[in-house]
């Protein structure tokens, strides 16, 4: 039997492509001349403290691979391919290559079968990774050498409400911390969100769509939003945060909607720790920021205080 | 050059539970007006196929596929269980470009596509394989953008009308669409498949009829308020764009097949001109 797992940390760690197109990593066939330096220097800093911490894989909850049936899991050994972003082609055609980790893979699987879940493996080999899938584990791992695993994000929350997609995520959320606990795993999280999601109707300037002159946040009413909320978790102020995610969901289209924060506070059994604001900016006017709970650090969990009905 | 014109036009369902698995004699009655639907079009004599796919979904304006041989493999994010599709076809592209430029003379906001990789949606390739099995014709592929209401799909529609008539193409129109879009959330047999939202097949073939029965703008009056009660597969504007593309005069519609795809309303109609 392994020793128990644990989660060292949880990251929110947007996927807006324009990050991977502004660093021009070799991976993605565009160039650019830079751009939102701010967010992917936050990236950096985050990118030292994983590598550092070694762990054995990173999971990634992703909006951007929305499921009808149940929550999936991807389960083959390795996916490969080009992933080219179906809003932003010309920023974002990446060649992807990752290990999975199917073990962790199937306990996740069978923990949520254990909480009554519908859950699915994904074991098809030619299936394409989504960008927010690979914007968020490059950004946290360029050189990929952590195997990954990739959760979809069930559409619950918008098919029935967003108090049913909530339960759902808790229960994928405390799914995942037993599989983890049970394969001595040691996990990183990342819940791949932006903030606010207003975002212009048009870029900017297509030819130029690094032109930072032209990037700001959507409204002052977003910022303000996007403040609050990220107070609250330098704050560490887990019960007032839960309580205002809904609001903030409806006042700014959060994209925090489609689940992967509420999944991965569950499974870090909302940790009342102080979380590490490491960068903040718009991204086509959305609110983006990198955010780190570190939970080696110790934290004084609510015990799954926050069932929601 | 003679007038091009548009010689039959098509709603057709795009869940891939119509094409695969191969073998499969699931929804035997819709899998049928698929067939038969592609076997009128080819009857025309078109030489080039225009589909539009609500699974094709842009945010920033409209996109018009431009790249002359989009080829690759396409792996459903949902139904990846039931098979892959390939796929090898070639696009007309004079047409997807006067497309664009009658488009943006409209005041549309429309860009071209053309990246090697670029993800060809399951509803286009479920219209391809009932409507072009050995991809003999060109095509043009025209992205469903999430916001555009009746009076912007009109236009994107008198767009691709009016560049079919420039270029004298004979044309066949596809709008690949869903119909109600309440599904089922949990794991069915095929067997256990029927229109699953309350009131939905009663709101389907209420469209239905109004359509068949040529009362176009009726249908179009009527549809946000169908989008509302049957969550309409991205409120049915597919609808919209093929009417500003067939227009709506001397157009007679007759539905060919209509059923569930795992709960939602699927159906395919036949519009000739
Ligand atoms: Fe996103």
């Amino acid at each position: 039997m392994s020793q128990k797992g644990q989660i060292v940390s949880g990251y929110i760690a947007p996927h807006p492509p324009h990050l991977v197109y502004g660093e021009n990593p070799p991976q993605n066939i565009p160039r650019s001349t830079g751009g939102w330096e701010v967010l992917r220097w936050a990236y950096d800093n985050v990118r030292e403290k994983i590598k550092a911490q070694k762990p054995d894989v990173i999971i990634v909850h992703t909006p951007h691979w929305m499921t009808m049936v149940g929550h999936h899991i991807t389960r083959v050994p390795r996916l490969k391919g080009l992933s080219v972003d179906p809003i932003f082609p010309h920023l974002f055609r990446y060649n992807f290559d990752t290990a999975i980790d199917v073990d962790l893979a199937d306990a996740i699987y069978d923990e949520a079968i254990a909480e009554g879940m519908t859950a699915k493996k994904m074991t098809n080999p030619n299936f394409r990774l989504d960008y927010g899938t690979i914007v968020t584990s490059h950004m946290l791992n360029p050189d990929w050498d952590i195997p990954i695993i990739s959760l979809s994000a069930n559409n619950s929350p918008y098919y029935f409400s967003l108090n049913v997609g909530i339960e759902e995520m808790f229960k994928l959320g405390r799914a995942t911390r037993r599989a983890i606990e049970k394969t001595g795993r040691r996990a990183v999280l990342a819940a791949s969100n932006t903030l606010s999601h207003y975002h212009f109707d048009r870029e900017p300037d297509p030819n130029l769509p690094e032109d930072m002159s032209k990037e700001h946040v959507f409204s002052h009413q977003n910022y303000l939003w996007d403040m609050r909320v990220l107070q609250l978790m330098r704050e560490g102020n887990m019960d007032e945060l839960m309580k205002v995610l809904p609001q903030f969901i409806d006042a700014t289209s959060a994209e925090v909607k489609s689940g992967g924060l509420f999944w991965m506070l569950a499974a870090m059994d909302f940790p009342n720790i102080p979380a590490k604001v490491h960068g903040y900016w718009s991204v086509i006017a959305t609110g983006n920021a990198v955010v780190e709970w570190d939970l080696t650090k110790g934290a004084n969990g609510h015990q799954g205080a926050y069932a929601h009905a | 050059m003679p007038d091009g014109q548009i010689v039959k036009g098509y709603i057709v369902p795009g869940l891939p539970h119509l094409v695969l698995p191969r073998d499969s004699s699931s929804r035997a009655e819709l899998r049928n007006a698929c067939r038969l639907a592609g076997a009128n079009a080819r009857q025309a004599r078109p030489d080039v196929l225009v589909i539009f796919s609500t699974q094709w979904i842009s945010v920033l304006g409209h996109m018009v596929q431009t790249r002359p041989n989009p080829k690759g493999m396409h792996v459903d994010e949902n139904w990846y269980a039931l098979g892959d599709l390939p796929y090898d076809f070639h696009t007309d592209f004079d047409l997807a470009k006067r497309t664009i430029e009658l488009g943006v003379a409209a005041g549309l906001q429309i860009r071209p596509v053309d990246f090697e990789g670029f993800p060809v949606d399951t509803g286009t390739l479920v219209a391809l394989d009932f409507f072009n099995p050995k991809n003999e014709l060109p095509v043009v592929c025209i992205a469903c953008n999430i916001y555009a209401g009746r009076e912007e799909e009109l236009k994107l529609g008198q767009a691709v009308h009016d560049a079919i008539r420039a270029l004298g193409r004979r044309a066949v129109v596809i709008g690949s669409s869903g119909l109600s879009g309440h599904w089922f959330t949990k794991d069915i047999q095929d067997s256990e498949d029927r229109i699953v939202g309350d009131g939905d097949d009663a709101e389907n073939r209420r469209m239905l009829d109004l359509i068949a029965s040529g009362k176009f703008t009726e249908a179009m009056d009527a549809m946000p308020e169908y989008a509302r009660k049957t969550g309409a597969d991205m409120q049915f504007k597919a609808f919209f764009w093929l009417i500003g593309a067939l227009g709506s005069k001397n157009v007679k519609a007759k539905t060919l097949g209509y059923g569930p795809v795992w709960g939602s309303g699927a159906a395919v109609i036949e519009f000739s001109l």
